[in-house]
């Protein structure tokens, strides 16, 4: 089963007015390791054609990206008014 | 003064959470949480948006179980001034009909009012026949499908979304108005708020303070029937990545699907 | 004069135990939720190990909801062709039961519900943006710009606590302090369940694997355990060694657990209705930072309050713990009109009364042990061999156990002085 049909069965309350995570794409632009590819659970960072790519509609908010990325592009912030992923197991 | 807004709000299952038993044919909503209707939190926007300009008093409407209050309470975390919530078995299993003469009802109780605003339809059963429905009862002016609310010389200005274009109306007050869910963007409930709404609390009424005629409200008050539910068939997505120079190809490919008309075709 | 006696910034189990005891015993207390409802998004493994609920819940093993008792607790190593495993069943667990299974959507939700019926006030779907201080000391919360005070701020965040990073009461979380979780739940019937695993009732299975067969020096451990009608599984995810490779996706981890050949045959036919991710507490007595100060304290894992050693993972436990004391020690405090650092102080002293920091200190390093190349390496692949070899009937002359072992240990490439040494070192930590 791939990572995208797995999050395909969550359910998210994607807020439209505020990406809970942004990263710098100056400090991605020059990345050595993008080690947030390999540790991101939900395959929100991806490189393609040599740029890193980030959505955040498909986070868990798990935050490891937060420390994952040591050059210091992600900024991370809680999810606010409700939004984010409904886990129904948990 | 200010104008005085009801908003109709519906708490529906969430419709993510929501399973057709491949058995039964049936909708199971066991395993379903409780939300706001998404097109009533727009048409609470639009309310909001209105008291945030000229000043609004705004009275959160609800029908339905007891478990609603947390909805009608996020409202008024958002801003919404006061919370009703219809609530009485003789009330459940209501059809459109029955559920629009009951919320007539209900807000012939809360008196006067400016202007009622409800969204276009919900997510658990989409008919889209309730606000209307109240606006008839009430005999009332309404705008449908609005995109954008605005007061103006005591009318009600609505930018209405149709399929070939946007309609502006004016209409006198009272009104009501339905909105759709691509209107605006909700604003989010505020700690200092909510906890006000929860210090204030709701008011609930039941089939006694509305007084209506039992044969009026419930299953007893709804003339519609199900006859039958068909499950439509499940398409495959057809989404496909392409690179730019294979785009040639799927020019091709959905013309001869019939999907696109090509310039050859054309001349 | 403050608004609340006490405002507890998130409703898990640490927040809302605190919660529960606060308002049982009259104090005005707001516990705020970002998640709405409380609950869902919360994650963890899935036992909720030891009796703690019954410090303010006496009826909790009637009404809250549980999925099954472990009953029968396995251990085991998984290399690419094996699995060694210990599986310890007993009925004693029958009588004295010790670990429960538990689904933190409905769980968490039960809990901050119980909160509310104490009296607490709660409001779900709002996140606290940052600490309310007045001449220094904290005062409350602030959100969207509004100020809510409160004698004492309880922080109860979780394992990502960002009120209380970033008002600088504990450092940036870092490799060390957490590993990665990767959960997957798996619907299946009862009966279903009930077979595969050897149970039967309400009795179930927690069971805790390190994932030897990992390439290029990656460590995780994977954990396995029965709800009523759906299984948890998952991934738990060292970061340093995740990083040192940099070729291994942390999503991959789990789709290797569960395919392998002893672990799918539990799931095969299941159908995965949630797949999840949570950071999990891992660092230690080294990850706790001061846990009192001014008009607050912190408790559950924004405390760092968790336990692992490879064979066991607790936190809920040390959670509700360690929000009761923080909430006996508000109780105490308002008794007495003092909410400065010296009087909160009592919060740690009443957690080293318990197991709590006892455990944390006592198991000081216990998080290499959990990490050792020993365990994940070396244990897994010679007892494969030894046990290979002890039970593959060759017709050719039988060798001694240790000879054995010892050729095992020579193949598996570690060199016999570090494997005494990590072995005394594990055996002294664990």
């Amino acid at each position: 089963m791939e990572i995208e049909e797995k999050l395909s069965v969550l359910n998210y309350k994607t807020d439209k007015g505020f990406e809970h995570i942004t990263v710098t794409p100056d400090i991605c632009e020059v990345c050595p390791d993008y080690f947030c590819t390999f540790a991101c659970p939900a395959k929100c960072y991806t490189v393609m054609e040599g740029k890193l790519n980030f959505k955040y509609e498909d986070c868990v908010e798990c935050g490891t990206c937060l420390f994952a990325c040591s050059h210091g592009s992600v900024k991370w912030n809680n999810v606010k008014g409700g939004h984010g992923v409904k886990y129904k197991y948990g | 003064m200010a104008i005085k807004i009801i908003v109709m709000m519906k708490q529906v299952p969430d419709a993510e959470e929501i399973f057709i038993d491949p058995v039964k044919f049936t909708l199971n909503r066991a395993q379903a949480r409780g939300i706001i209707n998404p097109s009533d939190e727009n048409a609470l926007e639009c309310a909001l948006k209105i008291k945030d300009q000229t000043g609004a008093e705004i009275t959160v409407l609800s029908m339905g179980p007891p478990a609603a209050e947390s909805a009608i309470i996020e409202c008024m975390g958002r801003g919404a001034d006061r919370g009703v919530l219809v609530t009485d078995r003789v009330f459940a299993a209501a059809d459109t009909y029955a559920t629009s003469l009951t919320l007539a009802a209900s807000v012939k109780n809360l008196g006067e009012f400016d202007l009622i605003i409800a969204g276009e339809s919900t997510t658990d059963s989409g008919t889209g026949h309730v606000g209307p429905g109240v606006a008839e009862f009430l005999g009332i002016d309404q705008a449908t499908y609005c995109t954008s609310l605005h007061i103006e010389n005591d009318a009600l200005v609505a930018e209405r979304d149709l399929e070939d274009g946007t309609e502006v109306v004016s209409i006198g007050l009272p009104a009501l108005a339905t909105v759709l869910i691509s209107s605006n963007i909700p604003r989010r409930a505020k700690l200092r708020l909510k906890i006000d709404a929860l210090r204030k609390g709701i008011e609930k009424w039941d089939h006694d303070t509305l007084k209506l005629p039992p044969e009026w409200v419930g299953i007893k008050g709804s003339p519609t029937v199900v006859g039958a539910l068909k499950i439509p068939e499940e398409r495959k997505r057809a989404a496909k990545r392409i690179t730019v120079d294979q785009l040639g190809e799927l020019v091709k490919e959905l013309g001869g699907m019939g999907l696109i008309k090509t310039e050859e075709e054309e001349a | 004069m403050s608004e609340f006696d006490a405002i507890i910034v998130g409703a898990g189990p640490a927040g809302s135990s605190a919660a529960i005891k606060l308002a049982s015993s009259g104090l005005t207390t707001l516990l705020v939720e970002k998640a709405d409802p409380p609950g869902s998004k919360n994650v963890s493994g899935g036992i909720m190990w030891g009796n703690e609920l019954g410090g303010v819940l006496p009826d909790w093993e009637k009404d809250a909801p549980l999925e099954r008792y472990v009953i029968s607790k396995g251990t085991g190593l998984l290399t690419s062709d094996s699995l060694i495993s210990v599986d310890f069943r007993s009925r004693k667990f029958e009588s004295r039961k010790t670990g429960y299974s538990v689904l933190r959507a409905k769980f968490d939700q039960y809990l901050a519900n119980k909160a509310k019926s104490k009296g607490a006030t709660l409001v779900t779907g709002v996140t606290v943006d940052g600490l309310a201080l007045k001449d220094g000391k904290v005062a409350g919360v602030i959100q969207e710009g509004d100020e809510i005070t409160a004698d004492t701020v309880i922080l109860a965040e979780g394992v990502n606590p960002r009120v209380a990073i970033s008002s600088g009461l504990r450092p940036e979380i870092g490799d060390k302090d957490v590993a990665i979780g990767v959960k997957q739940v798996v619907k299946l019937s009862e009966a279903t369940i009930n077979e595969r695993f050897n149970i039967r009732g309400n009795s179930g299975f927690a069971g805790e694997y390190v994932l030897g067969f990992l390439k290029n020096g990656v460590k995780a451990g994977g954990f396995l355990y029965t709800n009523k009608e759906t299984i948890s599984v998952g991934a738990v995810i060292n970061v340093g060694t995740l990083r040192a490779d940099n070729e291994t996706h942390s999503f991959e981890i789990m789709d290797q657990f569960v395919n392998h050949p002893f672990i799918s045959p539990y799931l095969e036919g299941g159908k995965m209705e949630e797949y999840s991710a949570h950071l999990v507490c891992e660092g230690g007595i080294g990850s706790v930072p001061k846990i009192y100060g001014d008009g607050y304290l912190i408790a559950g894992d924004a405390a760092g309050f968790s336990y692992s050693n490879g064979l066991i993972i607790q936190g809920i436990n040390y959670a509700i713990t360690s929000g009761i004391a923080a909430a006996d020690t508000v109780i105490e405090a308002k008794s007495k009109s003092n909410f400065s650092s010296g009087m909160l102080r009592g919060y740690e002293d009443r957690l080293q009364g318990k197991y709590v920091l006892k455990d944390l200190k006592k198991f000081r390093g216990i998080e290499e042990v959990t990490w050792s190349n020993l365990a994940h390496k070396a244990l897994p692949d010679i007892a494969e061999e030894t046990l290979f070899n002890l039970f593959y009937e060759e017709g050719i002359p039988k060798r001694h156990l240790m000879e054995i072992v010892l050729s095992a240990t020579k193949k598996s490439g570690v060199k016999k002085t570090d494997m005494i040494l990590e072995a005394y070192r594990t055996m002294r930590r664990m």
